[in-house]
């Protein structure tokens, strides 16, 4: 079954390219009844940062070979420190993208036990991806605070 | 003969036969393989890509470094012997060049090891590269790739700038022997 007869209230932004608007505790089903319906392919998982409604989007996108359709589900979860629930018992290539987007946003996914530190070593300051993060001003303080080697 | 004329007949014999550590990052290392190869035969300077530090003579780093890569360049550079060569490669080790406000590659590779050639542009064609090994060639000549004394001897302020940029102590190197038992 296609995504739009399984889900009514799903939005065809255009052919073959589907959006879902839910909250974040019927994500797991809604995965779990895409996968079990032909969309097999799980793409990616990214969070984009809304400031000023203060909140994450999350994307869970999947896609199907039989359909040929890419289907989106969107989340959006408090900025200061709502965490979610993490998807890794649907397909186990989300505990990588959790892990990233933990790393980057600082969203706290439960039931990951593999939130380590991914990219960035031992990084002491705010995750890097948040708007609220300004790079420059952190390159200044930072990179160009580092003093020059002095030779006698 | 003395010791100043044994060195400079040592220095004289050993630059027409380098050899480069094979450590690749960023984009710079796009540019080695036409170097290398047959077109421009980097082999006729006497120059040959080795895979162990402990045998390297010159390193080149050929371009950005993100912080995490330069716990592996430092360590890399500390395990090769002397005397040894660094050629900062492109324009991201002379002032960051198109990273330079990026939050996670370092600015300027000399504060952190010292480095003896530096090649301009992004990227550097094969001639330039060729270009700094001959001189590299003429400064070893003349004694004054002298880089690697440099690290024995300001050792204190190198360390102090790793240290800073890693923001945690190189000596405490856990972090790394975890990530190698994976």
């Amino acid at each position: 079954m296609m995504a739009k007869e399984l889900f009514p209230e799903a939005q065809e932004i255009r052919k073959g390219r589907i959006r879902i608007e839910t909250q974040k505790d019927k994500v797991g089903e809604i995965i779990k009844k895409l996968k079990d319906n032909g969309y097999e392919h799980f793409v990616m998982l990214s969070c984009v940062d809304w400031i000023k409604e203060g909140k994450f989007e999350l994307v869970y996108q999947m896609w199907s070979y039989q359909y040929k359709e890419h289907v989106m589900i969107s989340i959006k979860i408090n900025r200061d420190g709502e965490s979610m629930l993490s998807m890794r018992h649907l397909f186990p290539q989300i505990e990588t993208y959790e892990r990233e987007i933990h790393e980057m946003f600082g969203v706290n996914f439960i039931g990951n036990p593999n939130l380590k530190e991914f990219i960035l070593e031992g990084w002491p300051h705010m995750p890097p991806m948040r708007k609220d993060f300004d790079t420059e001003k952190f390159v200044k303080d930072f990179y160009y605070k580092i003093p020059e080697v002095k030779e006698e | 003969m003395n010791h100043e004329n044994w060195s400079k007949l040592a220095r004289i014999m050993s630059k027409r036969s380098l050899w480069m550590i094979h450590f690749c990052t960023g984009c710079g290392a796009m540019e080695m393989p036409p170097v290398m190869t047959s077109r421009y035969d980097m082999e006729r300077f006497g120059m040959h890509a080795m895979a162990t530090p402990r045998q390297a003579d010159v390193f080149l780093v050929t371009g950005y470094l993100a912080v995490k890569t330069l716990k592996r360049v430092v360590q890399v550079y500390e395990q090769m012997r002397d005397p040894k060569y660094v050629i900062g490669f492109g324009s991201c080790t002379i002032n960051g060049g198109m990273y330079w406000d990026s939050y996670n590659t370092i600015k300027d590779l000399s504060k952190y090891i010292p480095v003896d050639v530096y090649i301009a542009g992004c990227m550097p064609r094969p001639e330039a590269i060729m270009d700094s090994f001959l001189k590299l060639f003429d400064m070893i000549d003349k004694g004054e790739a002298i880089g690697w004394q440099k690290y024995h001897k300001y050792y204190d302020q190198y360390k102090r700038n790793q240290r800073m940029a890693f923001s945690y102590r190189l000596d405490e190197v856990k972090d790394i022997k975890e990530d190698d038992k994976e």
